[in-house]
């Protein structure tokens, strides 16, 4: 193994750090207690019924969350699984949410039994996805992010199209720990003690799994059914806290790390010590989150918080992993080169002018399909004109910063949506509603802004940390989910700015006029011209500092200037299709797979797969469920993640040793 | 207007959309509305002057109820995000908007002329903006008579209700449920509170209406208002009714005791006045059902 579980510089003595953090804890506890809302008369049922059962709830959840990443990680002997890394607790509520939107009588049921499903599928789909690879660690993870970030964009949708019930999806997106009973804490009392007591059973075949496949096997030790076992546990566990509380991110991955550091070493120790750590972290948020408040209003929903510490975490425990051997990185799908471009390039753009004229041409009114023609058509022109130019603009944008940024970091898999860019240029955004700005430019400016940062970040954590490529990706999912919980934050906040959130996020060209698509399509030519002409650092910068310093290039300043553009790039494209698309991670690909290998070439047919692709979304996005639409972005993001995955997966198999 | 063969199916819906109760006696062709906003869209159909097209019909005929919206109207598709092709087909004359959607007044003015109106504004009592803008879309309609007898109706409600409760000695609360933990409370500056005024109730919500998608509230905030009723306002969200009754803080609250608490119909909670009558009804019909049983 890789990874660093064994590099933590022993303790002198665990107990003291132990009982440290208990009294930190504790303290915390009390402070929370003795601050919470007065309301005369009922003093008794407050503190016996409000405030200690979610004291309770906290300590029970992060002890469920902690048991159930200690497991994941130990079965999958990967030290950065935890429900909220694979997917297991947003597929989890996105169960909840198609229950609660369409189907409440199965809610009946059982909400435990609901979520245990969703949990499951998403768990199938992502560990069956990386299952020939071997479930190498970072592969899986990536896989369970992506899951997570499309089943956001699912729920996001069903917010949208479902009008009044958001009241509760909304709760349900970002955990909340309020309790009015021992309802909760019993129901997790009684989970937690069972998912312990079967953990203690399958502790002496687990103990035999930290060994090799074949080890453990000359053991006699059935090593298929042990791992199912352990693995169903964990996703019941974090299926039963979704169900009772929400999500509630990313303890179950500090918690085994915390452990370790702690000074636990076997697995007993482990499994004994994560349950105990995660319920004194998620503790100590919610006592937190409950001081920062005010008059019996949290600060921010306690799942939300536990986010966006996640992500940081997520950078420190990938910093500490030992230097990872330079392996080949998963490479874009290759044909054979094509000696003479010209003739594919004239096809690809037929193919673009064919797909505008479908979108400007063919649509759906109440009295089914039609073509429109004549006064039909340039009657609807002014309608369609404008989605088409942005969407086209958008795609053939995100294109180019999809390709930069594979170039730059001489990562294949890198794009503006993988590497949390399009999600920091929604906190930008963000930023600026909050802070009243309502108009295009001074929004925009705030989406730049945010990109920015983040792609800066980024490249200062591939700088400093020399992260292997598929790390690097992984700290920008975990950036990414960092910038999501902030504006799930912003989206829990309610009012106007959070409405108009909702509506960027689920990525939408329906309020793009002739003013803003004409606006994209000019940044566009602006911004995309110039990296035709910086085609020579885009070839040379993936050799690397040495070879590119060797032929006489400024890297830094190479760098940078492509960042800049790329930001600039990532942020006007998200402005009009939202943070989901992937089209960036694809146009460079399929460009590639259609035989474009010099730079101008590729870039020249990605501009047009990139444009293309988002035209035929947009298009169909508005077809497919009339009169009701599907958000543009969400629709290209639901071709773009399974592919994403089928090309991590492929990647992987020569691998697996 | 006679279907002759000549005339096409959506013609004639246009037709029966336009003079829901047979052409209008005397009227010109009337001017074909539309709007994507429910508030306006409960207005045009209590004035009997449905829309050509509104937004989100299913979920309005379950949340909203009332005045039931006549076939033929074209569905817009989501209010977040309508369908403008549907919109521009439909051939509005006049797209009333309101402050909501002033995100997208660019391109409906592309389709119709566009009148727009706020009836919501945080910590401002909508009562008389809803009256202006009730007028206001009349007269644009030519129907300014259809206006003073809707609001007459309103009023006259509001009266029958205050009389059949008489004094009231308590104040009530009235709250959507998000879920069984959270609520959304309903201010002076909502139409809810709008209708407690007017028939002569104490809203128990003194604070500014949490306007918002979340319900922000923990269920423990009713506990200051134990003297109150609890009106829940639905749709309640199908888990949270069962979760409640189960619940030892809801059971520990005061007003649930004393059994002051109303399960009432579902009501368009930022609607106008056709909403804000159905609630004093549903309201003085509850609170009459309940006294008997629930004396003090």
């Amino acid at each position: 193994m890789r990874w660093s579980q064994a590099v933590v510089t022993p303790v002198a003595d665990p107990r003291r750090r132990w009982l440290g953090a208990l009294l930190v804890v504790a303290l915390a506890l009390i402070a929370a207690l003795a601050a919470r809302p007065v309301v005369p008369g009922l003093e008794e049922t407050m503190l016996w019924q409000v405030a200690l059962p979610r004291a309770a709830v906290a300590l029970l959840a992060g002890a469920a969350l902690g048991l159930s990443g200690a497991l994941l990680q130990h079965v999958l002997r990967n030290p950065i699984a935890d429900p909220s890394t694979l997917g297991i607790a947003s597929g989890a509520q996105f169960a909840l949410t198609i229950a609660l939107a369409y189907a409440p009588g199965l809610l009946g049921f059982g909400r435990e039994a609901v979520a245990l499903a969703g949990g499951a599928a998403t768990a199938a789909l992502v560990l069956g996805a990386g299952w020939r690879g071997g479930l190498d660690p970072v592969a899986v993870v990536l896989s369970g992010m992506m899951v997570s970030l499309l089943v956001g964009a699912l729920s996001a949708t069903l917010i949208l199209a479902k009008g009044d019930y958001v009241l509760s999806l909304f709760i349900w997106g970002a955990g909340v720990l309020d309790q009015q009973d021992w309802g909760s804490a019993g129901t997790l009392g009684i989970r937690l003690a069972m998912g312990l007591a079967a953990s203690l059973l399958l502790l002496r075949p687990l103990a035999v799994l930290g060994l090799d496949d074949a080890g453990a096997r000359s053991l006699g030790v059935r090593l298929s059914g042990v791992r199912l076992a352990a693995l169903a546990l964990a996703v019941w566990l974090a299926a039963t806290v979704t169900a009772e509380v929400g999500v509630i991110a990313f303890i179950g991955l500090a918690a085994p790390a915390l452990a370790r550091f702690a000074g636990a070493r076997t697995i007993r120790q482990v499994m004994l010590a994560a349950p105990l750590a995660g319920a004194l972290v998620l503790s100590l948020t919610d006592s937190l989150v409950q001081l920062g408040g005010s008059q019996g209003r949290d600060l921010a929903p306690t799942g939300a918080v536990t986010a966006l510490l996640g992500g940081p975490l997520l950078l420190l425990l990938l910093a500490r992993r030992r230097a990872e051997p330079r392996r080949h990185p998963a490479s874009a799908p290759v044909s054979r080169r094509l000696s003479r471009p010209l003739p594919r390039l004239g096809l690809l753009a037929a193919g673009a002018v064919l797909a505008a004229l479908a979108a400007l041409c063919l649509g759906r009114s109440a009295q089914g399909w039609h073509l429109a023609t004549g006064p039909l058509f340039m009657e609807l022109l002014p309608l369609r004109w404008p989605r088409l130019a942005a969407a086209g603009g958008a795609g053939a944008m995100l294109a180019a910063a999809g390709l930069i940024l594979q170039r730059i970091t001489g990562n294949p898999m890198a794009s503006p949506e993988v590497l949390g860019v399009s999600a920091g240029s929604g906190v930008g955004l963000s930023v600026m509603l909050l802070a009243g700005g309502a108009s295009g430019p001074l929004l925009f400016a705030g989406m730049g802004a945010g990109a920015l940062a983040v792609l800066a970040i980024m490249l200062i954590v591939a700088a400093r940390l020399s992260f292997g490529p598929e790390s690097f990706l992984l700290a920008g999912l975990a950036c990414g989910a960092s910038c999501m919980a902030i504006l799930s934050v912003v989206l829990s906040s309610g009012g106007m700015a959070a409405y108009m959130l909702l509506v960027w996020m689920s990525g939408s060209t329906n309020r793009v006029g002739p003013g803003e698509a004409l606006t994209a399509l000019g940044a566009a030519l602006v911004l995309i011209a110039p990296v035709f002409l910086l085609a020579r650092w885009l070839s040379i910068l993936p050799l690397g500092p040495g070879a590119s310093h060797g032929v006489g290039l400024p890297v830094r300043q190479a760098r940078l200037t492509l960042a800049v553009l790329a930001a600039l790039l990532t942020g006007m494209a998200s402005f009009v299709v939202g943070p989901l698309s992937l089209v960036g991670l694809m146009a460079p690909h399929l460009a590639h797979l259609a035989g474009f290998a010099r730079l101008r070439e590729q870039l020249a047919a990605a501009l047009l797969i990139g444009a293309t692709l988002l035209v035929l979304a947009d298009w169909l996005a508005r077809l497919v469920v009339f009169p009701y639409q599907v958000p543009t972005g969400l629709f290209a993001a639901l071709i773009g993640v399974p592919y994403l995955l089928w090309l991590l997966n492929r990647a992987q198999r020569p691998r697996c040793a | 207007m006679k279907a002759d063969g000549g005339i096409g199916r959506r013609v004639l819906l246009a037709a029966a959309a336009a003079f829901p109760f047979g052409a209008p006696v005397g009227a010109k062709a009337a001017m074909r509305a539309a709007t994507l906003d429910w508030a306006i869209l409960e207005t045009l159909l209590a004035l009997g002057h449905p829309p050509v097209a509104a937004t989100e019909l299913v979920q309005f005929r379950e949340i909203a109820v009332e005045p039931p919206v006549p076939e033929g109207v074209a569905d817009l598709g989501l209010r977040g995000l309508p369908n403008l092709e549907t919109l521009l087909l439909a051939r509005p004359d006049v797209i009333f908007n309101s402050n909501f959607y002033v995100a997208l007044e660019a391109r409906l003015t592309t389709i119709a002329p566009v009148e727009g109106f706020t009836l919501y504004r945080p910590g401002v009592a909508p009562y008389e903006a809803a009256l202006a803008m009730t007028r206001r879309i009349a007269a644009r309609l030519g129907i300014a008579a259809a206006a003073e007898t809707l609001i007459g109706g309103v009023e006259a409600d509001f009266a029958r209700a205050r009389q059949r409760l008489g004094p009231m000695d308590r104040p009530v609360l009235p709250i959507n449920l998000g879920d069984a933990r959270h609520f959304r409370a309903f201010g002076f500056d909502s139409m809810i509170g709008e209708a407690l005024r007017h028939i002569g109730i104490e809203n128990a919500w003194t604070l500014p209406t949490s306007y918002s998608a979340a319900a922000p509230l923990g269920l423990e905030t009713l506990a200051r208002h134990g003297e109150a009723w609890i009106a829940i306002i639905g749709p309640v969200p199908p888990d949270a009714a069962d979760v409640l009754r189960r619940s030892a803080l809801w059971r520990a609250l005061p007003a649930v005791g004393a059994g002051r608490v109303m399960w009432l119909d579902p009501v368009n909670p930022f609607g106008a006045l056709p909403s804000t009558q159905r609630f004093a009804r549903l309201l003085a019909d509850a609170l009459v059902a309940s006294r008997g049983d629930a004396r003090g």
